[in-house]
C-alpha cells in the first residue's frame, strides 16, 4: 500500500464497485486515477485478507492510510514474566508517577518520530503498526529485547546495569530489530547476524541523535550509554566510532568488538558473535556519517534506510554484501560523482570490507 | 551432582557462567528435583533465540541442554537464577 499523507481522495468502501468502475475509464486522469488506485488496493487488501484468513496470520487490515500518530501501550510485568502484563499507561495518557514507564512510552515516541520524519515510514512494520513496551519484566533483570512483537525491558540488577529504558539508543535498538523483521529479515547468526545487530545500533544511535538535535560531530556515539551502574568501569556497552573501548571492567572483563576485519572474532557463542562482529559495520557507519558531516540521518543514515528496507538484501547476506548495496544505494540518491559514493566506499575499505 | 549454567547472548552480548555442587548440601534433593525438570525440558540443540534475548546452556552431570528467553519452563528459570546467584 502506499503512502500519502491522507491528501489523496479515498473511495473506499464508500462508493459501489460500479460507479468506481465507471470512474477508472473515465477519461479525466483527476477522476480516473484516484479510482484506480482504489480498485488496485481493494484488491490488495482482499488478497490479503484472504492469505490471512486461510492461514490465521493476522487482523484483517483496515483500509485507511496510516496515522503520523504512533499508538503506544506501556504494561507493567510488575517484576514477574508474563508477557504483556498490567496495561499502565495508553496512547495520548498523561505521564504518570513510574519513570521507567513515561521514559519507555516517550523512547517509543522519539523512534516513531525518526521512522516517520526522516524516512517517511509508519511504524515498525511501515504500516502502523502498534508500539507495545512491557517494563519491569523479571526481577534484577540484566536484559532487554524484541520478542518478535512487543518490547521487553529489565530493570538491571543495580549491580552491573540499571533500569535498561534510561538509554534511548536501547529502546530504539530493540524496535529496531522489528524494523529489520518486517524489512530485510536478516538471520540472526554470524555475518547476517552482526549485520542485524548493527542496523539496530545504528538507528538506535541516530534516534538518541535525532531527538537531541545533535550532529555526527557532536553525537557521542556510544549505545547504552548510562546503563551502567556506577560502580562498572566503562561508559557504555559498544562504541560505534571506537569499537572496543566501552568498558573494560574487573566483572564485565573487557569490551571484546572488533572495529576492523582483522580482528573479526569466530566463535560459536552470542549467536555467532552477533554482539561482537557488529562492531565492524557500526564503525562503518560512523567513519562515513562524520566524513560526510551534519545530520547523520539525511546521508548516511539515508544510505543504510535505503538498502535495509530496499528488498535487495538477502536474509543471509555477508558484510560485503551490505556493502556493495550502500555503494548501489549512494550512487542511486546522491549520484555518481557525489561526496556520499566517496564516503561510504572509503568507509568500508577502512575498516577492511572489500566489495567485490 | 553438578550443576552448570552458562548463558550468552542478550543485549550486552556478555557472557556469564556460574556452577553449584550439590554434594553435602542439606537442600540437595530440592536442587536435583529442580535440576531434573529444567533438563527433561531443555532441547538437544542450541536455537536461535528471539533479537537480543538469552540463551542458556544448562549441563548436569555432564549432560547438557539449552534454553533461551522468553521461552523457559518456570523451572528453568529458577534453576538458572539460583545458580547464578549461589553458584560461583
Amino acid at each position: 500500500m502506499t503512502t500519502h499523507g491522507g491528501f489523496e481522495p479515498v473511495f473506499c468502501t464508500v462508493v459501489p464497485p460500479h460507479v468506481l468502475d465507471r470512474l477508472a475509464r473515465n477519461d479525466n486522469p483527476a477522476l480516473s486515477g484516484p479510482a484506480r488506485r482504489t480498485i488496485l488496493r481493494d484488491s490488495e487488501l482482499r488478497a490479503l485478507r484472504q492469505v490471512n484468513t486461510e492461514y490465521g496470520l493476522l487482523a484483517a487490515p483496515t483500509a485507511k492510510a496510516p496515522s503520523d500518530q504512533p499508538l503506544r501501550t506501556i504494561y507493567d510485568a510488575e517484576h514477574g514474566t508474563s508477557l504483556p502484563g498490567t496495561k499502565v499507561r495508553a496512547e495520548g495518557q498523561d505521564p504518570g508517577r513510574d519513570a521507567t514507564v513515561n521514559r519507555a512510552y516517550s523512547g517509543l515516541g522519539a523512534t516513531f518520530d525518526l521512522y516517520l520524519k526522516a524516512y517517511r515510514r509508519h511504524s515498525i512494520d511501515g504500516d502502523g503498526l502498534a508500539l507495545d513496551a512491557t517494563v519491569h519484566y523479571d526481577e534484577g533483570y540484566n536484559n532487554a529485547f524484541w520478542n518478535g512483537e512487543q518490547m521487553v525491558f529489565g530493570d538491571g540488577d543495580g549491580e552491573i546495569f540499571v533500569d535498561f529504558t534510561n538509554s534511548i539508543d536501547v529502546i530504539g535498538h530493540e524496535l529496531t530489530h522489528g524494523v529489520t523483521q518486517y524489512t530485510a529479515n536478516l538471520t540472526y547468526n554470524g555475518q547476517p547476524g552482526a549485520l542485524n545487530e548493527s542496523m539496530s545500533d545504528v538507528f538506535g544511535s541516530l534516534i538518541k541523535q535525532y531527538s537531541l538535535g545533535q550532529t555526527a560531530a557532536e553525537a557521542d556515539w556510544l549505545i547504552g550509554a548510562g546503563l551502567l551502574a556506577p560502580d562498572v568501569t566503562g561508559t557504555a556497552l559498544r562504541s560505534m566510532k571506537a569499537p572496543g573501548t566501552a568498558y573494560d571492567d574487573d566483572v564485565l572483563g573487557k569490551d571484546p568488538q572488533p572495529a576492523t576485519m582483522d580482528e573479526y572474532v569466530r566463535t560459536g557463542r552470542d549467536n555467532g558473535g552477533v554482539h561482537i562482529n557488529s562492531g565492524i559495520p557500526n564503525h562503518a557507519f560512523y567513519l562515513a556519517a562524520t566524513a560526510l558531516g551534519g545530520y547523520a540521518w539525511e546521508k548516511a543514515g539515508q544510505i543504510w534506510y535505503d538498502v535495509l528496507t530496499g528488498g535487495e538484501l538477502s536474509e543471509r547476506a555477508f558484510f560485503t554484501d551490505f556493502a556493495k548495496l550502500t555503494v548501489q544505494a549512494a550512487r542511486e540518491r546522491f549520484g555518481s560523482g557525489g561526496e556520499e559514493l566517496q564516503a561510504v566506499e572509503k568507509a568500508w575499505e577502512q575498516v577492511g570490507v572489500r566489495i567485490l | 551432582m553438578r550443576i552448570q549454567v552458562s548463558r550468552t547472548g542478550g543485549f550486552a552480548g556478555i557472557e556469564r557462567r556460574a556452577e553449584v555442587d550439590t554434594s553435602g548440601r542439606p537442600d540437595a534433593h530440592e536442587w536435583h528435583a529442580l535440576a531434573e525438570r529444567a533438563v527433561a525440558a531443555g532441547r538437544g540443540v542450541a536455537s536461535v533465540g528471539v533479537p537480543d534475548g538469552f540463551s542458556y546452556e544448562i549441563t548436569v552431570d555432564g549432560r547438557t541442554v539449552y534454553a533461551a528467553d522468553p521461552r523457559l519452563t518456570e523451572e528453568q528459570r529458577t534453576l538458572i537464577s539460583r545458580v547464578m546467584k549461589e553458584g560461583a
